[in-house]
Formats: C-alpha cells, structure tokens, sequence
C-alpha cells in the first residue's frame, strides 16, 4: 500500500516534470503540441478531398481524418517517447524510488492527454461548425484512444528495454514506424477494403482502436469488423514482455 | 538501520569480472554516524549506491529501517534543462515532502542567488554540489548517506554541513564514504575499511586508520 502510493507520487512528480520539460518554458510549446497534429488533419483531408473519390455518408471529411490521425499518432508519438524514456533520463533513476516504468507510464500518460485534447478540439470544432452533436458513444471513442495509447506504451516500453542493450533500436524502430500509416487503415474506413486485403489489414491491431474511435463518434458507423478484446490482448502480451525486460534492464543499467 | 547480507555485486572488464563487493554481511547501527575508508576504485561509491538502492546488488538482500537518502554528494539526478528551484520541487513531490519547505530551505542553505533560478546546465560542479547537498538537507531521512563530501564548496560551506548533521545527530544518522581519514575524523564515532571487496569494521577511527595506512 505505502509501495504504490509512493509511486503514485512519482508519477505524477515525473508528470510535471515532464509537461515542463516537453513544452519548454514558453508557452509556445503547447502551441506545438497541436499545430503539428493540425497540419497533418488538414493536409490529408484536403488531399483527399480533391483527389479521393470515397464516398463517407454522414461524415465530415475532417471529423473523418481526425478519427484516423489522431488514434494512429497517439500510438506512434507514445512509442516514440516511451522508448526513449529511459535514455533521455538516466539521471533520475538516481532516486531509488524512480523506477524505469514510471518513467514510460509518466511520458504515456502525457502523450495521451495532449492527444485527447487534439481530438476534442477537431471533433468537437467539427461538430459546432456543423451544428450537429450527434455522438453515437462518448466511451466507445474513448475506449479506442485509450486502447491506441495502451498499444503505443507497451510497445514503447519493449523497446525501452531493449534500448538498454543495443542503441540501435532506437535509431532503427521511427523510421520503420513511419510507413505503418499505410497499413493502419487511417484513410478510409475498413469496409471499403476488398476482403482478401482486409483480413491482412485486421491483423493490425491499431485498425481495431481507428475503427472502435470512429464507431464511438459517428452515428451509422459500422464497424462489424473490431473486436475490441485483439487490441487487449496485444497490450496484455506486450506488457508482460516490457515489464520483464525492464526489470532485466533495471539490474543490467549502469547509473552514472 | 540498515541491514546487509551477503551482498555482492561484480563488474564485467575486459580480462573478466571484477568482484567489487565480495558477500559483505554488516549491520549499520541505528543513530551512528560511520565512515567507510576505501582507496580510488575499491568500490565505496559502489557500496554506497547500494546502501541507497540505486543500484541492485548481484546477489544478497538489503533490509532498510527507515528513510534512507539517495548517495548525496553526486550532482546527478539534477536535469539540466530546469532550473534550481524546479529540480528541488520534483525531488520534494517523489519524497512526499512539502514542496515550499524544501525549497525555502534549499534556497537558503545554498546561497546560490540568482542561479537557483538559473537552468541547472549553467551551474558550475561546485554550485550543483551545493544544491544536492542542500536539497538533500532539506529532506528529513534516518540515514544520510554521502560520498566524498570534502569535495563539496569552500570552508564555510563545508562548516554549514557539519553544523547541519550535527543537528540531527540525535534523530540521524551518517554513512560518509571517502578516502581521506581527515573526514572521516571529523564526522564518525564508528569506521569501517573497505579493502578487495571485503568490509573491516572498527568501533574506533583510530585503529581503522592504522588497518587503513597498512595496507
């Protein structure tokens, strides 16, 4: 009980700490934050807004894009700072109580909030230019992101750990993230995939998190594909790993 | 009160492993303030991050009673980026300190000025080590643990610390690592040698200095 409390206390020290030293002292740094999600939204809806020829009855070509970068980034930008969680901090682990996974979870718990708040900027713009609030389920929606950041933070910290080992993991797993776009169905919905392909695409469990947050936001959506329990279990078996190699990794670090 | 049982903890070299701390059993007295004589390399500060926990032993278990402080006198754990004040407010929440406490108190012991609200990255060595040192001060523990601290600040400094433990003398304890017998003297009641992996404990400084030059 004392255990958890204090790390309770750490993490939210390392929260903080880290909202500090991510956004930097100006307050332009929050500003960041969301211009780089909107310039991606706005690019791919107006690229497909003249060059797609989709058909997406009921839904905003923005709300649409938003559904699918929003959950994709999530995952990307919480691998990416997960694994370098540990890199970028060595100095803290200096602290006994300051364990390894606080830092992953502090960085994952960042990424999700300010993803969250990117998304709710988006769909909630959408709806007021629109007028219409029409919200199949609030928690669907958010059991996707949340699921998309859960997949993000796990494999994060698989890579994390195995950063300890070999620097060449995190020069290696960004770029190979990078094409994963393509193959995460963040364009289109995952009906309009010829079959054969998308029993392939389904294998993708970031698929299942795009279509859960878009069957929670749109009404009509349907999205007879997801299962909500793949997702889980990739988290489940990726968790169980990360946390043994970071326990691994824990006695292997050299704290300087 | 901190408890150790056949602690061991070897590091890889290039002609094989180096067996830094080799089974060390030893009981640190509750309230006693104990210097650990060791020469350059013989594993003290090794010791000392274990002592703290910092570091996992290779093998053995550490029973600790008590808050024990992380090895102060090292200006790591501060990051760069933050400035003085911020990096004493994160080390307050992960202690469960009150936050304004430590930093009033930080500030005033110190005595860095204007830099306290400087990043951390503009400080030279010896106003980092005057800002872990104070920070750790600042933080009430049952056991102080410092590595070399004859190499934090100028004389006054050095006087303020001493002053400040004998303070909580009654309440705490010190476990002081160094190679220099003069600070040892001048803090411990107790000392023990570290010498090839093994721990010689004395209830006098005395005869550990006469094992100590001996060797």
């Amino acid at each position: 009980m004392q255990g958890s409390l204090t790390q309770l206390q750490v993490v939210y020290a390392l929260l903080l700490r880290e909202t500090k030293t991510r956004f930097g002292v100006n307050q332009l740094g929050y500003l960041w934050a969301i211009i780089e999600p909107t310039l991606w939204i706005l690019t791919f809806a107006l690229f497909y807004g003249y060059y797609g020829h989709m058909s997406l009855p009921g839904m905003n070509l923005v709300a649409f894009m938003t559904t699918g970068i929003v959950p994709f980034s999530l995952f990307r930008e919480t691998a990416a700072r997960c694994m370098s969680a540990i890199g970028a901090n060595t100095g803290l682990l200096f602290y006994p109580q300051v364990r390894p996974l606080d830092l992953v979870l502090a960085r994952a718990i960042l990424e999700f909030v300010t993803n969250l708040v990117v998304c709710a900027l988006f769909l909630g713009g959408v709806a007021l230019y629109e007028g219409v609030f029409n919200i199949e389920s609030w928690l669907e929606t958010l059991a996707g992101l949340s699921l998309a950041g859960g997949l993000g933070a796990t494999f994060g910290l698989i890579c994390c750990g195995l950063s300890v080992y070999s620097t060449n993991v995190d020069l290696l797993l960004p770029p190979l993230l990078r094409p994963l776009i393509w193959f995460s169905a963040v364009f289109h919905p995952v009906e309009s995939v010829p079959n054969g392909l998308r029993d392939l695409l389904l294998l993708n469990p970031i698929v299942h998190t795009i279509e859960m947050v878009r069957n929670g936001w749109f009404p009509g959506y349907h999205a007879r594909y997801v299962d909500p329990w793949y997702p889980i279990t990739w988290i489940v078996v990726m968790l169980f790993l990360g946390l043994n190699l970071e326990r691994m990794a824990r006695r292997r670090m050299e704290v300087v | 009160m901190i408890d150790l049982d056949r602690i061991s903890k070897a590091y890889p070299t290039r002609t094989g492993s180096n067996l830094v701390l080799d089974a060390i059993s030893f009981s640190f007295p509750p309230r006693t303030n104990v210097g650990i004589l060791g020469k350059n390399g013989s594993g003290k500060s090794t010791l000392l991050r274990v002592l703290a926990g910092t570091e996992a032993p290779d093998s053995g278990t550490i029973r600790r009673k008590g808050t024990v402080s992380w090895p102060i006198g090292f200006s790591g754990g501060f990051s760069g980026s933050l400035n003085g004040e911020e990096n004493c407010r994160f080390v307050a929440r992960i202690y469960g300190a009150d936050v304004d406490d430590v930093v009033g108190f930080t500030m005033e012991f110190a005595e860095l000025g204007e830099y306290f609200y400087m990043p951390v990255k503009t400080y030279s060595s010896g106003m980092r080590a005057r800002l872990a040192f104070a920070l750790s001060m600042a933080i009430e523990f049952d056991a102080y643990l410092v590595d070399e601290v004859t190499a934090v600040g100028d004389f006054n400094f050095q006087a303020k610390c001493r002053k400040a433990f004998e303070e909580r003398s009654g309440r705490s304890s010190v476990i002081i690592v160094s190679h220099h017998i003069g600070t040892v003297k001048s803090y411990c009641e107790h000392c023990a040698v570290l010498q090839k992996g093994r721990l010689y404990y004395f209830n006098s400084v005395d005869e550990a200095e006469r094992f100590y030059e001996a060797a």
